[in-house]
């Protein structure tokens, strides 16, 4: 069978390319940042294994237009075409979908992603779509659903594979139900890299400290923790699955000794944990990895990694720790269910210093019940961890309700959210009630982006020359400038609404809280 | 917020549950009680524990009922772990540190009466269904335990007579000897039974395929991996 696994490109407006950031979030930016979608690459590799004809039809990392992407794909003649959406992008893939309908009668399409997959009825209402994946497991599911697919050409009535909604006989949708939460990774091939043409991926993107760098296929799927309530991997719908650490240092081998990665990046929602975490260090150590010249980096929790850990990853060249602070206040902590408390912060962020990982935090405004004192209180805390040197780099987003997360369905239900249009879920500005003006939290954005050119902030990068590692000179001196082009354009996108009227958001003195 | 420099950051109060008690039910597996404070949750619901001030936690189903007065998980030292072994020497009168609580893997409705509930777990994975029959008298259930040793039958005598049955896959003993899935295949389940499947993942996923196999909806099938 001829699939196709697409991502068309995406631009708006301001000329601006809708960008897979960490955990799938979209935004758009003008400077490109390409991710390789890890599932999706696993799901292409097994269809290839099983002799299917795969295409990876990345738009956006093969840098196409719009029309050239879907010129080069009708030409191609896909007889199933793969496709991702999340909330912020969903009406522009109903449209495509139409469009690729049109164009390719025959082609069977099928909608994957967290938002169609918790809402599967409404793409198939809104759209040409054959089939939505009511999965996260997309490799599994596609690798049982094609071969069927191509073996019976009365699919539509026998189809029988879990975790799919789909146009059954005569435009009927028929369901298969829910789908095996727990799969067993091992079973899912390594991302061929060749047919992902993994070169697309390796230089542009802001986390990379050195290129070629690249996405290990990911060690859990999605998250061992899955409780933050504002992040699409936390569900009734999810659990998590894990891959063998020997499989995963198997991968990193290859990486490094045939494609000579230089930087490889797991994007778990949170990476192996104690014994696990200590077993992969000890594994790079002891097969020779950590000399070779490559930066490991890593998604993880506050309180999930000891010193010990800490140390050991270390000595296995980990570079980039990225964790979600979220917020300084122990009210949104448990509102989130962070499951950790604010004042281990420090400890877990000096241990990561000391031995000379990379901390980067990922910081979040604007929640529906945030006040003026804990917006200040993440300020100051981020001001203090970043001016002491507990924190290299940071990210500041807008907290947006999205693909009917936890967070999403609350914000419905406690009437806080000013739009119900899709495409004003981009992340560039608030969409729910709060109870200050939403100009403040631009303020806020803005303030904590600045930090990277705070004196002290410079002093800080400046001293830790004095330890002579290479990756802090690389940081200074390689990263540096990059940094501020993205400090820019992260303040360009989060603030550009400030001082504008949006919505109906509250002027000061009708500030109240919304629930 | 209260800042805290240097290595020593603790706790806050109100994370703060005293220990009533450790119980060891094997050598390495043990239960923790400790006061129940304000903490409201749903059985099947889990928490995050950790030793007080150490900076690193885990997350552990609640082992007690929703109407029990105390807290209990149950706990398997992990053989080269860290938080499980410094959980293990705490005393009566000592704290744990608790953050939660969450999670899905609840049964959202519960039915009494004759609709079956089958609870499938491994090892400690029991936990959560302990819970859910000590906070639902009248559930229809039977708990299906799936572990190495016959002395791994965590509190089999807090189950009513016929609910409970080990699979012992090393030694004789228990109910069945063999592994949890040689179980379920010689004894089909009820095909509107609901399945809470809680333990190791390839456990999870074997008897996922099993069940679906023997024609139990994947919508009656509900999992919670925790290894």
């Amino acid at each position: 069978m001829k699939v196709a696994i697409s991502y068309p490109p995406i631009v708006n407006a301001l000329g601006q390319k809708a960008m897979v950031s960490q955990n799938r979030n979209v935004q758009f930016f003008k400077e490109p940042t390409y991710l390789l979608p890890v599932v999706h690459a696993q799901a292409a590799t097994w269809l290839k294994n099983l002799g299917h004809d795969v295409l990876w039809d990345d738009g956006n990392a093969q840098m196409k237009t719009f029309d050239g992407w879907l010129k080069d794909l009708v030409a191609w003649q896909p007889e199933m075409v793969v496709l991702e959406s999340t909330t912020p992008v969903m009406k522009f893939y109903w449209k495509t979908i139409d469009r690729l309908k049109e164009a390719l009668p025959s082609s069977i399409i099928v909608l994957t992603g967290y938002h169609s997959m918790r809402v599967p009825e409404e793409s198939l209402e809104n759209s040409k779509a054959d089939i939505i994946l009511r999965s996260n497991h997309v490799d599994f599911v596609l690798s049982k659903m094609v071969p069927f697919i191509a073996k019976n050409a009365d699919w539509r009535e026998t189809l029988q594979v879990d975790g799919l909604l789909f146009r059954g006989r005569g435009g009927l949708i028929q369901s298969t139900g829910n789908f095996n939460q727990v799969e067993p990774l091992e079973n899912s091939p390594l991302v061929d890299r060749d047919l992902v043409r993994w070169l697309d991926y390796a230089y542009e993107n802001g986390n990379y400290l050195q290129t070629p760098g690249t996405y290990a296929t990911s060690v859990i799927r999605d998250c061992m923790f899955g409780k933050c309530t504002f992040c699409r991997y936390n569900g009734p719908d999810l659990t998590f699955s894990m891959m063998p650490v020997q499989r995963s240092l198997d991968e990193y081998q290859t990486l490094i000794e045939k494609y000579g990665a230089k930087e490889i990046f797991d994007d778990s929602g949170v990476w192996y944990r104690g014994k696990d975490a200590r077993e992969f260090a000890q594994g790079i150590i002891d097969r020779g990895l950590h000399e070779k010249g490559c930066y490991f980096g890593i998604n993880t929790r506050f309180e999930y990694l000891d010193e010990e850990t800490i140390k050991l990853m270390a000595r296995a060249n980990f570079r980039f720790v990225l964790l979600g602070l979220e917020a300084a206040d122990e009210e949104t902590l448990i509102r989130l269910n962070k499951g950790y408390q604010s004042e281990h912060v420090y400890r877990c962020l000096e241990w990561m210093t000391k031995y000379g990982l990379h901390p980067h935090l990922t910081i979040m405004v604007g929640y529906y019940w945030q006040t003026q004192e804990q917006l200040d209180g993440t300020k100051a805390l981020v001001k203090d961890l970043m001016l002491k040197g507990l924190a290299r780099t940071l990210q500041v987003t807008i907290c947006t309700p999205l693909d009917f997360t936890p967070y999403h369905r609350e914000c419905i239900e406690k009437g806080v959210m000013l739009t119900t249009d899709y495409d004003d879920h981009d992340m560039s500005r608030l969409i729910v009630k709060t109870p200050i003006p939403h100009d403040r939290y631009y303020v806020a954005i803005r303030q904590m982006y600045s930090l990277a050119f705070h004196p002290l902030f410079i002093l800080r990068q400046l001293r830790f020359l004095l330890t002579f590692r290479k990756r802090d000179w690389q940081f200074l001196f390689t990263y540096g400038w990059r940094a501020v082009r993205r400090v820019r354009q992260h303040i360009f996108n989060l603030t550009r609404h400030q001082g504008k009227a949006s919505w109906e958001a509250p002027s000061d003195s009708k500030a109240k809280q919304p629930v | 917020m209260q800042k805290v420099e240097g290595s020593q950051a603790p706790a806050r109060a109100g994370h703060l549950h005293k220990v009533l008690g450790v119980r060891f039910l094997t050598e390495d597996t043990y239960v923790i009680r400790c006061e129940r404070g304000n903490l409201q949750f749903q059985a099947g619901q889990c928490v995050n524990l950790g030793f007080p001030g150490a900076g690193v936690n885990r997350e552990y189903s609640i082992y007690s009922g929703q109407k029990d007065p105390h807290l209990d998980f149950l706990i398997k030292e992990v053989k080269g772990g860290i938080v499980s072994v410094q959980l293990k020497s705490l005393k009566s009168g000592d704290n744990v540190e608790i953050h939660g609580c969450y999670g899905d893997f609840r049964i959202k409705t519960p039915e009494l009466g004759e609709r079956p509930y089958l609870f499938i777990g491994t090892g400690t994975g029991i936990a959560p269904f302990r819970s859910f029959v000590r906070s639902y008298p009248g559930l229809n259930y039977k708990i299906v335990h799936g572990v190495r040793f016959v002395r791994e039958k965590y509190d089999s005598q807090d189950y009513a007579a016929g609910r409970y049955v080990s699979c012992v896959s090393r030694e004789d003993g228990g109910n069945f000897r063999g592994r949890l899935t040689d179980y379920l295949l010689k004894n089909p389940v009820a095909k509107d039974a609901l399945c809470y499947l809680c333990g190791n993942r390839a456990m999870i996923s074997q008897t996922y395929e099993l069940l679906r196999s023997q024609g139990v909806p994947s919508d009656s099938l509900f999992s919670e991996a925790f290894f």
